[in-house]
């Protein structure tokens, strides 16, 4: 459940940023020992993301060691 | 419509909707063609923390606190654990020295909070329905309800979980897990993010050894073994065992809390 917060925070900070164009990629960084689950966070994007900027985007998800939950960058369109 | 997204745009690519990885680090080009590489696009750098508005929230809520010289400490475990009663019990001994609060979280009802009141203490309940863990959003609203005396301990007891409420800065001073031993001693190395995250360990229920197989030791090693630093009482709430050492330790905080500043501010001044 709690990847649903973790995704709105995502959506935001990629949505804030966009100055109205369409995103179309997104990269987080998910440490492992967050326990969030990278299926998990695919799955509430895409439901969070209907509406938003993000609607449509992929998300790529680079797994690392450590507790960093971080959006590296941004493709838009 | 877009058969991938749902969209009502015919006109866009889905143009990574075939499987491949990413290795860290590499933004170099991929080794297969993208089907709109033709279209101008451009790489925007974010490196923005998923969680920073929690934790803005949540540092507003520590300087408030701060501000109140209130000692606040973030309450987590598995169901059951018995906060909710350590909490009890803590307020019937404590009660008459030092001003107690507590925001009760709990996916639903008022019944934690009704407990917390009968025992002496003024409470706030947040249920999160759906939700799995407080956030700091919650907790500053029920700070501006419960509106906690200077000086004053103020105990937000999170949703039973232990898995998500590590991830969430609430503004807390400090975050104790509680485990008791009807769970297996093997908990800190299964649930290694939240003993990781949390300054103290709680042991709950020791009255109950005789009746069941937990090794306490093994219990002890293991909260080391995944966070060396943290501080471990072993107690039972509802016999009284141990409960000496951890109220003494609690004072303490209480007492230290109020000998904390904001920087460049004399201690009391200019505060509500």
């Amino acid at each position: 459940m709690h990847e649903l917060a973790i995704v709105s925070g995502i959506v935001d900070a990629v949505t804030e940023r966009s100055g109205g164009d369409r995103i179309v990629r997104v990269v987080v960084e998910v440490g492992r020992l967050t326990a969030v689950l990278p299926d998990a966070l695919r799955f509430c994007f895409e439901v969070v993301a209907q509406g938003t900027a993000a609607e449509g985007a992929s998300l790529d998800i680079l797994e690392t060691d450590g507790d960093t939950l971080r959006v590296r960058e941004m493709e838009v369109a | 419509m877009c058969a991938v997204c749902g969209c009502s745009d015919d006109h866009h690519h889905h143009d990574h909707d075939h499987p491949h990885d990413h290795p860290p680090q590499d933004h170099g080009p991929h080794g297969h063609p993208h089907p709109a590489a033709g279209r101008a696009r451009s790489i925007v750098a974010v490196e923005q923390d998923i969680l920073a508005k929690n934790d803005r929230l949540a540092a507003g809520n520590r300087r408030r606190l701060l501000e109140r010289q209130v000692f606040a400490v973030n309450f987590v475990s598995s169901p059951g654990a018995g906060k909710t009663t350590l909490l009890e019990r803590t307020i019937r001994d404590l009660g008459g020295r030092l001003a107690i609060a507590v925001i009760e979280g709990d996916q639903a009802t008022d019944r934690d909070a009704r407990r917390i009141r009968a025992a002496g203490a003024r409470a706030v309940q947040i249920n999160t329905g759906a939700g799995c863990h407080l956030d700091a959003a919650m907790v500053a609203r029920a700070i501006g309800d419960i509106d906690p005396a200077r000086g004053s301990l103020l105990a937000i007891e999170n949703v039973g979980n232990l898995v998500c409420p590590a991830l969430f800065d609430l503004g807390e001073r400090l975050k104790v897990v509680v485990a008791s031993v009807t769970e297996g001693d093997d908990k800190p190395i299964k649930y290694p993010a939240m003993f990781r995250a949390s300054d103290v360990a709680v042991l709950n229920k020791v009255d109950l050894l005789p009746h069941v197989d937990f090794d306490v030791a093994a219990f002890i090693d293991r909260v080391r073994e995944v966070n060396d630093g943290a501080r471990v009482f072993v107690l039972s709430a509802t016999r009284g065992d141990g409960l000496g050492d951890f109220y003494s330790w609690l004072s303490a905080q209480v007492a230290a809390e109020a000998t904390r500043t904001l920087a460049g501010k004399v201690a009391g001044a200019g505060l509500a």
